[in-house]
């Protein structure tokens, strides 16, 4: 176990063009872990960690335009991907193949994540509804509608009970899923919100904006219960650490940060990528940090347990 | 007899305005240097005010200049306006506004190269601002290389989804064009078989005892070949609303139609 943050390993050139997108899941079946990459490239591409270093496993072509979104499912065996080109496909990760291709319509597919059963996939669309796809069917199901704008990031609470968005105007919603229900709408940021994420614990939300702040939410109340300023341009992506006591951002401004979830304070930075670092995410017991962006590296690093 | 030599003119390649500000800024300090020499000078700070102060001015001056350039290219005179910009972009060099708007006019003058240049320093200067990628985009749409401006269409979306005409005019408008380039390239190869065919033909290359018949098949298979290509020439790959590539008659050589995607094209302001 590593007493500090320090960079464990690089992947450069890991995509032909810049990567928007990472996931890191663990297999059940054989606890290998997985990570799931997506680019400007049209690719996606499943790699192995394995002896702290990367292996390629698979390189997914399918997608005739970048891909925007990927996510990996709880028990680590399924991937989803959603890109430019409107369509979200499901992976087989075991074999490589394409399971599933769901055509969602014209601009109707920006982030997936899959819910905590992994039986559905949830994803934003340009008229403010988030679709719900099963995975079983490949059809939608049902959807939930914020009567807001472009919905650009998404995420479900781990312990099933609600599901956040976050619009292009900065406003972010929050769903009961069992009655289906819009419980809260929160004027949080004033410019795009790119990504949000729960805490484990499914008490705190964190979302991140064009603004260049990370705001934290209590989710019950619906309260704002922080603002942190720290990077320098837009904030990209953020990710809870499975320890309930970190969480991590990118940013355009080329750095990661890491920063303590109950003192609010940034306690690590990373300025090891050479351009915008459009994805940033834990693995499964929160010792690693993945980054990866539009200079086409993907960053593995240690963290302190 | 008169010499002949390459004379290279003062201030060439510097603009006229920077040199008659930098006159007239010596000029001035020149005024003031003997009411202060009686006193203690802080050179220091001095030249670090007087640095500010330049600064300052080139800025306010460039946006004039931008504003006046602005008007001239909507008024349709667009090489009077790039002159205005290529003032202001020498007062402040890493403006990306100034960029972008010298690339949509240069493109309305089908400078195309230029364009593109053009925009390219705008997505340097700011490479998060989606409409520098779209100009960037729409010049290399008009330089003909449709792919590098599938791509830079996708950053732009990819900066600000909400966009609908990126979505539905741009990205979608390239992808097409990518589609038919593909689909006109294959054709090419195809027409190139079939006039290898028509030289080579595989009927005269096995041995012939010269029936007469035999060789009456291998003259109709040449013909009819050729009839094939003759065919083939005049038809052009067009790809219909649905996006599929279709092989049309045309009349006397294929006309290819490459509009783009609005045929009025007007400069945008860029206000920020």
């Amino acid at each position: 176990m590593s007493t500090q943050y320090s960079i464990l390993f690089k992947q450069e050139h890991a995509h032909d063009d810049a990567i928007w997108t990472a996931a890191w899941g663990k297999s059940e079946a054989d606890v290998t872990e997985t990570i799931v990459t997506g680019s400007l490239d049209d690719m996606v591409k499943v790699w192995k960690w394995s002896d702290e270093k990367l292996e390629l496993q698979w390189t997914l072509e399918g997608h005739q335009l970048g891909v925007v979104s990927v996510d990996i499912s709880h028990n680590g065996a399924i991937a989803a991907s959603s890109s430019l080109d409107a369509h979200i496909r499901l992976w087989d990760l075991e074999s490589g193949k394409q399971i599933k291709s769901m055509d969602a319509g014209p601009v109707d597919a920006w982030s997936v994540a899959f819910s905590p059963d992994s039986k559905y996939i949830a994803t934003g669309s340009h008229l403010g509804k988030v679709n719900i796809f099963g995975v079983e069917s490949g059809k939608k199901e049902y959807s939930l509608d914020t009567r807001g704008k472009f919905i650009l990031s998404i995420a479900y609470s781990p312990d099933g009970k609600y599901l956040a968005s976050g619009a292009i105007d900065g406003i972010i919603n929050i769903f009961d899923i069992a009655t289906g229900k819009l419980l809260h709408t929160l004027e949080g940021h004033a410019m795009p919100i790119r990504s949000l994420t729960f805490s484990p614990d499914s008490q705190l939300l964190v979302t991140a904006s064009d603004d260049g702040y990370i705001k934290i939410y209590d989710v019950q109340h619906a309260n704002l219960a922080g603002t942190l300023s720290g990077h320098g341009s837009w904030v990209l992506n953020v990710a809870f650490s499975p320890d309930n006591t970190h969480f991590v951002s990118s940013s355009s401004d080329k750095s990661v940060k890491v920063w303590d979830a109950s003192s609010r304070a940034c306690i690590n930075t990373f300025f090891d990528h050479q351009d915008q670092v459009w994805s940033v995410k834990y693995n499964s017991t929160g010792s690693k940090i993945i980054s990866a962006g539009d200079d086409r590296a993907i960053h593995i690093y240690d963290c302190p347990m | 007899m008169a010499s002949f030599g390459w004379k290279r003119k003062v201030g060439e390649k510097v603009s006229k305005s920077v040199v008659q500000q930098f006159e007239a800024e010596a000029e001035k300090a020149k005024d003031v240097g003997p009411s202060l020499q009686d006193e203690e000078v802080d050179w220091l700070h001095a030249s670090k005010r007087r640095r500010e102060v330049l600064l300052d001015d080139c800025a306010s001056k460039s946006k004039r200049l931008k504003d006046e350039g602005a008007q001239l290219a909507e008024q349709g005179r667009h090489k009077e306006a790039i002159k205005k910009w290529d003032e202001a972009i020498q007062l402040t060099p890493d403006n990306p506004d100034l960029y972008e708007m010298k690339s949509q006019v240069l493109t309305i003058l089908q400078e195309v190269f230029p364009a593109v240049n053009a925009a390219e320093m705008a997505v340097k200067y700011r490479p998060l601002w989606w409409e520098g990628w779209q100009t960037l985009g729409r010049a290399q749409l008009n330089m003909g290389e449709v792919d590098l401006a599938v791509r830079s269409f996708q950053v732009a979306v990819h900066l600000c989804p909400s966009e609908r005409t990126l979505w539905q005019e741009d990205l979608a408008w390239a992808c097409r064009l990518k589609k038919q380039h593909i689909g006109t390239e294959e054709r090419t190869r195809q027409e190139e078989e079939a006039q290898k065919q028509i030289l080579n033909a595989p009927e005269l290359e096995q041995d012939y005892d010269f029936e007469s018949d035999e060789v009456l098949a291998a003259c109709e298979a040449v013909a009819e070949r050729q009839t094939r290509y003759e065919e083939m020439k005049r038809t052009a790959v067009v790809i219909d609303a649905e996006g599929n590539i279709k092989n049309v008659v045309t009349g006397d050589g294929g006309s290819e139609d490459t509009a783009t995607p609005s045929k009025e094209q007007f400069v945008k302001a860029r206000v920020l």
